[in-house]
């Protein structure tokens, strides 16, 4: 598909607890990185990153992947992700600029805290300046996103939103984009997602990037150029591109 | 009583008038309406039974094994009441047992046999009191409609718990989930579990979403993978492990769709019903049967005679062509469809059929986690289909399948399929459920399959 342009230009993805935190199709977003690298011309290499001490690898990682679980596995990744992976992935995000998306229960880890119903707080790592809240109604949905990042096109994000957390941006932090359907991050800002530096967090699964084929490039994109890669091939992004649109049209007729 | 009586007619009007209108299957409208005459009404009509009633839960695999219970009941001379496939909430349940109702609002037969879904199943055991309950296995489905599942299982727990010693459950032993709730139980329940290495793999699939031991948190160690997450496993640090099933299938032998053949402690079964995931229903049932006391001579003799229950493996002929109808509902279900139509039945054509309507699970990303790898290179026509066509578009090709273009319009799939199916040839149709009732009443409208109620 797409001409070797990079040639021998290796893309590794990491995908972080990808046995716990893989709830509402994470690995979409994993398998549309690894395709679309390939279709490029690049080498796709995954490395999983489970709990434990974080192997040497880590430090090759482009693009890291975070994803969603259930109470019982956020809550049996919540001390290895403090004591084996925040310091790494820190590294390798302010250090080596690798990109990070997380989606869910990873964009709550990587904020300040999170607060249950009941006022306990739950420390995040703090990579991004959001903070989360427990809700009482779960938002549950399709949404449809104004990007603000503007070297997108379309200008548009489609996804779909199963949470309870209500998460609020600091002033680090941007939206990932202005809420056209939806609840997005808290229902009541009218703003989803966060963007701080080289970390993209969001509610929105479906998945995320397999809809969203210029999101998955824009990482690609930007992940290459610490390696010094020039532009991205132009791939054939009709089927994607036909299951966006379809979310879109649905979107305008309710 | 009078007001038993006048919920039991209430709900009987309106059930009548909901088959006047042709609501088709499933529908609760009348048990809606007597539980709010009586809220009691399930308990009342469900005492009238005169041995009891059986409760069947579980994400996969509850209709399949409703149905073999009634079937081996109804076999034994036994007068049975069950819900319809798709009616598997309380409401479901209540409308079942009212349309069996006489005038007088009393509830005429021995046996209620209820298909009852995970979130559902504490109020159901509370109301229903079952003589047994079977918990089938607990997968990942339909996120939005029932929370999480860790939530779920501990419910069914604690309404398993407060059930009477005589009615003993019945556990898929091979289900960590499940096994998790029968361990924690007061008394031991009845387990079930494979037992052929023979059909079984070493390695989860992506789906399997019980990896971990409850007691510990440590991964579990698989040393053999029926379905899903069910399947041989332990604790590395010994501190869980699949408790000894007390029933085993053992010898098992798979022929496509067409039928299965296991040994259950010296007894053979073979009958006509296809893939591993219903070694499971017919351990289940068989599990159940033996203890409601029925002989494994008579189940064995009656099982060969079972016809399989709407869109779970129908047979639909058409000029020649034979369409095989098989729900498929997430990605534990699906895995397996698409395993046993491939690998066993050496399947090429396909329709996969994905809609998001509520009874489907509105949230649609499960279909990253089922492998449709498995039909890369080896399906000669796939089309996607359904509400959400497009998205399944996108899986397959990210899966590397080759597929058509994507039609949701369910006449426009099926012509597809047609045109490119030679006389003589199978081709497989696996969908959601609702995606499963579009298709079929486009084939009811051809006049090339019987309306569901007259099934
Ligand atoms: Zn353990």
């Amino acid at each position: 598909m797409g001409a070797a342009i990079l040639g021998n230009v290796k893309l590794t993805v990491g995908w972080l607890y990808p046995d716990l935190m893989n709830i509402y199709g994470d690995r979409g977003n994993i398998l549309t990185l690894l395709k679309r690298a390939e279709w490029h011309g690049l080498e796709p290499n995954l490395v999983e990153l489970g709990r434990g001490p974080a192997p040497s690898e880590m430090d090759d990682v482009d693009i890291f992947f975070f994803g969603g679980g259930q109470d019982r596995e956020q809550a049996l990744i919540y001390d290895d992700l403090r004591e084996f992976k925040q310091e790494p992935l820190q590294r390798a995000v302010e250090q080596n600029g690798a990109q990070v998306l997380a989606v869910c229960g990873g964009y709550q880890l990587l904020g300040h805290y999170y607060q249950t119903a009941d006022g306990q707080k739950f420390d995040g790592i703090g990579m991004i300046d959001v903070t989360t809240q427990a809700g009482k109604k779960r938002f549950i949905g399709d949404v449809v996103v104004r990007t603000e990042i503007d070297t997108l096109t379309p200008t548009s994000l489609v996804g779909f939103e199963n949470h309870s957390g209500r998460t609020f941006l600091g002033s680090q932090a941007m939206p990932l984009g202005k809420l056209m359907v939806g609840h997005g991050n808290n229902g009541s800002d009218g703003t989803e997602g966060a963007v701080q530096g080289n970390i993209t967090g969001t509610y929105l699964h479906g998945s995320l990037l397999p809809k969203n084929p210029h999101l998955a490039d824009y990482l690609i994109g930007r992940a290459l150029k610490r390696r010094g890669g020039g532009a991205l091939s132009h791939l054939d992004d009709s089927a994607e591109l036909a299951a966006h649109g379809w979310i879109l049209q649905r979107a305008q007729r309710r | 009583m009078i007001r038993k009586t006048a919920a039991v007619l209430a709900g009987k009007a309106t059930g009548t008038l909901s088959r006047i209108t042709r609501r088709g299957g499933g529908t609760t409208l009348p048990g809606d309406v007597a539980r709010v005459i009586d809220p009691k009404i399930l308990t009342l009509l469900t005492q009238d039974l005169t041995h009891g009633s059986i409760v069947i839960t579980g994400t996969n695999g509850k209709t399949t094994t409703a149905r073999l219970v009634s079937w081996l009941l109804e076999g034994a001379g036994h007068k049975v009441v069950a819900n319809r496939a798709g009616a598997n909430l309380i409401f479901g349940a209540t409308a079942a047992a009212l349309n069996k109702a006489g005038p007088d609002g009393r509830l005429r037969a021995d046996w209620g046999v209820f298909e009852i879904d995970e979130a559902s199943l504490p109020r159901a055991i509370d109301e229903i009191q079952p003589r047994a309950t079977v918990v089938l296995n607990l997968f990942r489905d339909q996120l939005d409609r029932y929370g999480e599942l860790e939530s779920i299982a501990r419910k069914i727990e604690q309404a398993l718990a407060t059930l009477p010693e005589v009615a003993r459950p019945v556990l898929n032993a091979d289900d960590p989930r499940v096994a998790e709730i029968g361990l924690s139980l007061p008394r031991p329940p009845l387990w079930y579990g494979l037992d052929d290495p023979s059909v079984a793999s070493k390695t989860l699939p992506h789906a399997a979403d019980a990896r971990t031991c409850p007691r510990c948190g440590a991964s579990l160690i698989f040393d053999a993978v029926y379905v899903g997450h069910d399947g041989v496993y332990r604790c590395p640090n010994n501190d869980f492990a699949r408790p000894e099933p007390e029933l085993k299938a053992t010898d098992i032998k798979l022929d496509g769709f067409d039928s299965l053949a296991l040994t259950i402690k010296g007894t053979r079964i073979e009958m006509p019903l296809g893939g591993l995931y219903n070694c499971y229903n017919v351990l289940a049932a068989y599990a159940t049967a033996c203890s409601l006391g029925l002989e494994p001579g008579y189940i064995a003799e009656r099982l060969r005679t079972f016809k399989a229950a709407f869109g779970r493996q129908e047979r639909v002929e058409f000029r020649g062509r034979h369409l095989v109808l098989v729900l498929s509902k997430n990605p534990a279900g699906f895995n397996e469809t698409v395993r046993t139509a491939v690998d066993l039945a050496g399947g090429k054509n396909f329709i996969i059929g994905l809609n998001d309507r509520k009874a489907d699970g509105t949230d649609v990303s499960w279909i990253w986690d089922v492998d449709f790898e498995q039909l890369k290179g080896r399906a000669d026509l796939v089309i996607p289909a359904g509400v959400r066509a497009y998205d399944l578009a996108v899986r397959l090709k990210y899966a590397g399948v080759k597929a058509e273009e994507p039609q949701t319009d369910p006449g426009k799939a099926l012509d597809l399929l047609i045109k490119n199916t030679n006389e003589g040839d199978l081709a497989y149709l696996l969908c959601t459920y609702t995606a499963m009732l579009d298709l079929r009443g486009e084939l009811v409208r051809r006049g090339w399959a019987q309306p569901y109620w007259e099934t």
